[in-house]
């Protein structure tokens, strides 16, 4: 067996698919095909103590003479069969790195092997100085993994025998491979090196490939909580993406990929500003983020999108453009079903309206709100709007609306178990018919005809049972109720 | 002019019963014996007067001490002195016979080569990694006189000393697998060449880093079997790699000389021998660059701009002149290439110290 079958066999075992398995079986079967040949091969190593017997002043001119013949017959097998040639013993005598190397330099791959060399001397650099601890140092090093430095070699040798030729979107192409290879979190370093080794190059970077690598850093960078890198990669990959119109590796297109990757960068960076109250910065950055949503052709997206800026903008105090990007929002998604969605805008508008004084309207609002929450079974919404409502009503001193609506909040949160929202109800049920007992016969004191005294009189007796149906009355909630 | 070997006929009653002498480089019967040290024996003139000019005319009186059978020598305090006057000679024997050898001396080489070999075993036995410095040598000399036999004899040695002990150090394995793969370029085993290149390439790399010049040799050596095999591609990528390495070693060379451009020291960083080896690699590539098909300029700028630094460095002014012109005719066909002002910089330099020559520069060519 020569090493050429032997790498083409291991080579074959990769194209396969990269399986671990296969490639490890195969070294193994072969390492007992060789071990067996080794045993049996004579004559591979000169024999040493032929000339024992014979006087010791013979000089060395002598002695090699003798073992010329023997070191011919090694370097010229009459059988090729029955010995092993020197690379195959030189599998088993070096180290992986040194048999990987070899491998690469022989078949003339000298800037793969550079920087296999390169990379692996970081590692080895790195884990000098790194903390102990961390999950990449408990991880072996790069250079016992074999199964990651065939990978690398082999994709690295494809690249470097494409730049030769100038072909240099496949150059990028099997260093993309590369990066996505490396899914662990330890090899993170890796995943870096070899997305920048596409994207930085100076020929081949405006590829589909590179432009791939660049959406990848970006997720890296957003991952990393690098926002302003990860913007750049990003507006970077979009605008390439955009020229070359190309899909990812998954097959989605890498322009969507990019936009939605940027309104979330812009989001993050956006929080930070508002949690800092610099709103007219936030409010640039989610006005930028909210263009590249509408790019991404995602509605969810673009919903979500419009929400928020509608958010920042009510926080900054600009309602009159909230109410626009709500009411936008909520057609959008009106128009995808997705009413958790929905009762997120209504409420916001609500509170729009409200700090506007705009009341009708926003009763109008959290009524169509409650009957939304409540078909959608939304019982969380549901109390909170219910409770929301209630309290206009008791701002507005329509007691017995408002009491209606906190006793229907209470008794969604009964089901819920939400002990913070029961409370809350509990109180604002009884505060709402107190106020309405009060309203209805606080006239009653103030009058001095007889009239009035009698009706008092009778709601003595009667205790307010006229407010409530009798159903309501006897139903447990009330009695509960009553007792706060 | 050191004196003429001579040599008188040994006088067989003169010498200790039963001690035979040989001859000190055939190792036949010896008729004649150095008459300054009385030591050394010899079968005939010729030998005697290739022995002279090889090694034997500097180290004449060393030998006496270590080859003369006193009372003292006997004793035993004196076996450690011995045995540091042998390990001297061997180091003697061995820069004697290098320098012969990068001069292309080849023949002259043998005898300290071969003296190196013998002392070698005598001081730490044979088939010890130690002897494998002067099996290289010997088999470089011998390449030199085309003689693949005793090479790949002596190559085997030095691989099966190295075998023995794996941990001998890596410059040795990066020489013994240069020296193999050259041995195989010369008998034609292309494939095996590569492996040993390869090889050499990766000790080299593990001790003297990837940007070494020695390294750089590596490539040329496996550029030159890629040639042969035909793939002109690898063999263009391997070049480009050896240039850049070179452009950047010459470079830094070039600013430390600037640096003391008043005063140049006398003697150069590289021996004349080696200077003409890198003068040889660097003038294959740029014939092979202006021969090449894609004709690129900028190859050709960096390797022509290798050659001028290395002329200049050499005291040659006229050459770097020359092939500085060449340099900077191929970088102005790019616009805006980077190389064009060190290399009009360097141009302007030799012109200076041309009209004017400096008084330390003419020396400094060694």
């Amino acid at each position: 067996m020569t090493l050429a079958s032997l790498s083409s066999f291991i080579s074959g075992a990769f194209r396969v698919h990269l399986t671990r398995f296969t490639v490890t079986s195969s070294w193994l079967c072969l390492s007992v095909d060789l071990q067996a040949k080794m045993n049996t091969a004579v004559g591979f190593l000169p024999e040493i103590n032929i000339n024992k017997s014979k006087q010791r002043r013979s000089t060395y001119y002598s002695r090699m003479k003798q073992t010329k013949e023997s070191l011919r017959a090694r370097l010229n097998p009459a059988g090729p069969a029955e010995t092993l040639t020197r690379k195959e013993i030189a599998l088993f005598r070096s180290s992986l790195k040194q048999s990987i190397c070899v491998r690469l330099l022989q078949e003339g791959f000298h800037r793969s092997y550079s920087e296999l060399v390169s990379l692996l001397q970081s590692d080895q650099d790195w884990r000098a100085m790194a903390e102990p601890g961390s999950l990449r140092i408990l991880a072996p090093p790069l250079s016992e993994q074999k199964y990651k430095m065939e990978t690398i070699s082999q994709h690295l040798s494809l690249a470097e025998e494409a730049e030769r030729t100038g072909i240099w979107s496949t150059v990028c192409e099997e260093r993309l491979l590369l990066g996505r290879f490396f899914s662990d979190p330890e090899d993170l370093w890796l995943r870096f090196y070899f997305y920048h080794s596409c994207t930085d190059r100076e020929k081949g970077r405006f590829s589909r490939a590179a432009t791939e690598a660049r959406a990848c850093l970006t997720e890296l960078y957003l991952d990393q909580g690098d926002l302003e890198e990860a913007r750049q990669q990003g507006e970077l990959c979009r605008k390439q993406a955009e020229d070359g119109g190309w899909l990812d590796s998954d097959g989605r297109s890498l322009k969507l990929r990019a936009c939605r990757d940027l309104w979330k960068i812009y989001r993050e960076l956006a929080e930070a500003l508002l949690a800092a109250e610099d709103h007219k910065k936030a409010l640039t950055l989610l006005h930028e983020g909210n263009r590249r949503a509408m790019e991404s052709e995602d509605k969810q997206l673009k919903g979500e999108a419009a929400f928020q800026v509608g958010l920042a903008n009510q926080r900054a105090g600009d309602h009159g453009t909230a109410k626009k990007f709500f009411n936008s929002s909520m057609e959008i998604f009106h128009s995808l079903d997705d009413t958790d969605g929905l009762v997120k805008a209504y409420k916001a508008l609500a509170k729009s309206l409200k700090s506007e004084g705009y009341i009708e309207e926003v009763v109008a609002c959290l009524e169509k709100l409650a009957t939304m929450s409540r078909s959608s079974r939304l019982q969380h919404r549901l109390i909170d709007v219910a409770l929301c409502l209630g309290n206009i009503y008791f701002s507005r001193s329509q007691y017995v609306r408002a009491g209606e609506y906190c006793l229907q909040g209470y008794e969604v949160a009964c089901t819920t178990e939400d002990v913070a929202q029961l409370q809350r109800a509990q109180v604002l049920v009884a505060s709402a018919h107190a106020h309405a007992t009060i309203g209805k016969y606080g006239a009653n004191l103030t009058s001095t005809s007889p009239a009035p005294l009698q009706r008092l009189l009778d709601w003595k007796v009667k205790r307010g049972r006229e407010d409530l149906s009798v159903e309501e009355y006897y139903s447990p909630a009330w009695f509960k109720c009553a007792i706060v | 002019m050191e004196a003429e070997s001579q040599g008188s006929a040994i006088i067989p009653f003169a010498l200790p019963k039963g001690a035979e002498k040989f001859c000190e480089l055939c190792q036949r019967e010896a008729r004649l014996q150095c008459s300054k040290c009385r030591v050394t024996f010899y079968c005939a003139a010729e030998h005697q007067q290739a022995d002279w000019v090889g090694i034997h005319k500097r180290i004449c009186q060393l030998l006496v001490p270590i080859r003369a059978l006193t009372l003292r020598s006997l004793q035993q305090t004196s076996h450690t002195e011995t045995q540091i006057k042998k390990a001297e000679l061997i180091e003697i024997c061995r820069l004697v016979a290098q320098s012969k050898l990068s001069e292309g001396k080849h023949q002259e080489a043998l005898p300290a080569a071969q003296l190196c070999l013998r002392c070698s075993i005598d001081v730490h036995g044979p088939n010890t990694v130690q002897l494998v410095p002067a099996y290289l040598l010997l088999a470089e000399a011998n390449m030199g006189l085309g003689n693949l036999d005793l090479v790949a004899d002596f190559l085997s040695q030095a691989e099966w000393a190295v075998l023995k002990s794996p941990k001998c150090g890596l410059t040795i394995h990066h020489q013994l697998h240069r020296s193999l793969g050259r041995l195989h370029v010369a008998t034609g085993d292309l494939e095996t060449a590569l492996h040993n290149f390869a090889n050499d390439i990766y000790f080299a790399t593990e001790e003297y880093g990837l940007d070494s010049t020695v390294t750089s040799r590596g490539y040329f050596l496996m550029a030159d079997v890629f040639t042969k095999q035909g793939k002109m591609p690898t063999v263009r990528s391997l070049y480009s790699e050896v240039a850049r390495i070179w452009h950047c070693h010459l470079t830094r060379l070039l600013e430390t000389r600037k640096e003391s451009i008043q005063n140049p020291p006398v003697d150069s960083f590289y021996d004349k021998a080696e200077r003409v080896e890198v003068d040889e690699m660097l003038r294959t590539m740029l014939e092979f660059e202006q021969k090449d098909t894609r004709k690129d300029p900028a190859r050709i700028a960096v390797v022509a701009h290798c050659l001028a630094m290395l002329s200049f460095l050499g005291g040659d002014f006229l050459k770097a002149q020359g092939f500085g012109s060449t340099a900077l005719q191929a970088s102005q066909l790019i616009p805006d290439h980077d190389l064009t002002e060190p290399i009009q910089a360097l141009l302007q330099l030799v012109k200076i110290l041309h009209t004017v020559p400096h008084p330390g520069s003419a020396e400094s060519q060694y």
